[in-house]
């Protein structure tokens, strides 16, 4: 309960730790998976993690504006990627009907 | 909150081709391969004009040595001058464009679009410490560039290229994010050099977290100036995408972030000197990781573009020995190379295109016994060889020279020998393109398709290599002048680095 309590009012520490996992689990979802959907989402939860630190760290400097509209940019940005991440992954779709990146291999020497 | 007239005179270069790429898309909507010529003419010449007009802006501000400095923007002399280092790139991009776009059969107003919203990203990037900014900056040129790169979606590399540079610029992005958050996290401050400040008054420079903030940061840089071991995605986007593009790409890019990592980890962390000593030895350590797997894996490629890509790899491992020196010389070293980068290697894509060579894959084989045929753009392609190689009356080589002079006067003795030994085994592949291009005589196979072929009509193209040629010319009679009157400038009255 009292994890729970801190985790819930305040205690910086336990978004910290969320916000570092969520980095390495989308870090490790982008190096191990080899589907490209799945390592676009890896990408996304990496943004996002960084999203839930810089929050956290707000509202632990008693709510700061600058860094909430940052929030607001960041999350802008994110879906600019997405779109572009998209049209790349239907534009390779097209050519060679499949999504697993290790298929998509004939830029070589 | 207005603004005042001298801080709209700062504000237009980045605004002009911002403008000009919000009008590009509205002239492309007509159906795109079947336009009628005079609109593409307008849609490169709207982009020519926002480009020209922003220069104009960029150049009467470093005329009058203004240096606003407004909200959380620094147009200081350092950002004016990466401003006209962008803005040239690109209209050399641009005038590239027109003639390779037009081999290829793919002219879309939507490449010119983007790739202005690219160049307002870079000036925007090296415009500012506050980390919302460069953020935004960065993302504004990067993701306009991974579109770019598969932009010819009817060739299936090209996506496949885009993909790659996508995923990987991704991940390089949320680890800079990462690293500005952790560092606004333990400072309070948003603006990277009030956070040094408050860092250092606070003691806790040397906590882990900071660490960790600022070594992501670095990732950050030395993803996009594609150092060892963020360089995997180089070879694939640059073949991948049409040649003005991969010009504008290695230089651009690898100007704004050297730039910007000028203007953050020398100048405005330098009140963290523990950080600034530790990143500054993993930057040693990465150079010449660079400089040793990039020279050694262009000896082996038979691909002229994956050829290019590694040698821009190892010039990312020069420069970035320029920061190992440290010492203000160096930085205005590494500034003076980058102009003559510039032009050596837009001049260098620019070849590809100016020899008319599309397609899937360009080999040395098809360089061969081009020099012959044409005359002046042999010439400029024995300048650009041999300035790339760091050969003595080239612009390249006093680039070079600058920098190693400041190594060994620092004591980084074993360092520059090192980047010696680099470019001496660089000249090999150099050497290889011109000895393709004047001593090798065309197969007979080749000759008759090329008879088949109409002849290649490149005029603009060919202007821009020429004007490249006497770019690294003059950079080589004329380096002092270069060097004092621009680069040392930059850094003196812009970042105060030279006390």
């Amino acid at each position: 309960m009292s994890g729970m309590d801190a985790i819930l009012h305040g205690g910086l520490q336990g978004y910290l730790v969320v916000a570092l996992l969520l980095f390495a689990l989308g870090l490790a979802t982008v190096l191990l998976r080899r589907t490209l959907l799945l390592q676009f989402m890896g990408v996304e939860l990496m943004l996002n993690a960084a999203n839930v630190a810089l929050l956290a760290f707000a509202r632990f400097r008693g709510g700061d504006a600058q860094a909430t509209v940052f929030y607001l940019f960041i999350i802008a940005v994110a879906a600019c990627e997405a779109a572009i991440g998209l049209a790349l992954v239907i534009g390779l779709f097209r050519h060679r009907d499949t999504t697993d990146s290790d298929r998509a291999a004939s830029l070589k020497q | 909150m207005s603004l005042t007239p001298s801080q709209w005179a700062a504000l237009l270069p980045l605004l002009l081709p911002a403008l000009g790429a919000c009008l590009i898309p509205l002239m492309a909507l007509d159906k795109d391969q079947a336009t009628a010529k005079w609109i593409r003419g307008v849609m490169y010449g709207t982009a020519l004009l926002a480009v020209a007009a922003s220069f104009w802006y960029l150049t009467d501000l470093w005329k009058t040595g203004a240096q606003p400095s407004f909200f959380q923007l620094r147009m200081d002399r350092l950002a004016q001058f990466s401003g006209i280092f962008v803005v040239v790139a690109a209209a050399l991009t641009i005038l590239q464009s027109w003639d390779h776009f037009h081999q290829e059969g793919w002219v879309k107003g939507e490449t010119l679009s983007l790739l202005l919203f690219s160049a307002t990203g870079m000036m925007l990037f090296t415009a500012s410490t506050h980390f919302v900014t460069l953020f935004l900056g960065l993302e504004l040129f990067s993701i306009p560039l991974y579109a770019l790169v598969g932009t010819v979606r009817a060739r299936p590399e090209s996506a496949e290229g885009g993909m790659k540079y996508f995923l990987t610029g991704a991940v390089a992005s949320s680890c800079f994010l990462m690293g500005g958050v952790l560092i606004y996290g333990l400072s309070g401050t948003l603006d990277l050099s009030a956070a040094a400040g408050v860092l250092k008054a606070q003691g806790l420079a040397l906590d882990p977290l900071a660490l960790t903030g600022a070594a992501l940061l670095l990732l950050g840089f030395l993803f996009k100036v594609s150092a060892v071991p963020f360089h995997q995605w180089t070879p694939d986007a640059y073949e991948a995408s049409p040649h003005p593009i991969a010009g504008f790409m290695s230089v651009a890019t690898k100007g704004v972030a050297f730039i910007a990592l000028l203007r953050i980890f020398p100048s405005s962390l330098a009140p963290l000197t523990a950080v600034g000593a530790k990143m500054q030895a993993v930057v040693a350590v990465l150079a010449v990781a660079t400089l040793v797997l990039g020279n050694l894996t262009a000896l082996v490629q038979s691909n002229v573009k994956r050829m290019l890509a590694y040698s821009s790899i190892s010039h990312a491992g020069y420069l970035m020995l320029g920061f190992v020196a440290g010492t203000p010389a160096a930085h205005t070293g590494v500034l003076f190379y980058l102009v003559i980068y510039l032009a050596m290697n837009m001049g260098a894509f620019g070849l590809l295109t100016a020899f008319g060579l599309v397609g899937e894959k360009t080999t040395f084989e098809d360089l061969r016994g081009l020099g012959w045929k044409r005359p002046a753009m042999g010439f400029a392609a024995a300048v650009f060889m041999l300035s790339l190689a760091g050969i003595p009356p080239m612009g390249g080589f006093y680039g070079k020279y600058m920098i190693f002079r400041e190594l060994v006067a620092t004591g980084h003795v074993g360092m520059a020998v090192l980047g010696v030994l680099a470019s001496l085994v660089s000249a090999y592949y150099y050497l290889r393109f011109l000895v393709a291009l004047f001593l090798q005589a065309p197969s007979a196979e080749a000759e008759r398709l090329a008879s088949d072929r109409p002849a290649v009509h490149a005029p603009l193209a060919g202007a821009t290599v020429l004007v490249c040629a006497a770019i690294v010319l003059a950079g080589g009679f004329l380096q002092f002048a270069l060097v004092d009157g621009f680069a040392k400038r930059a850094l003196v009255e812009g970042l105060g680095l030279i006390r």
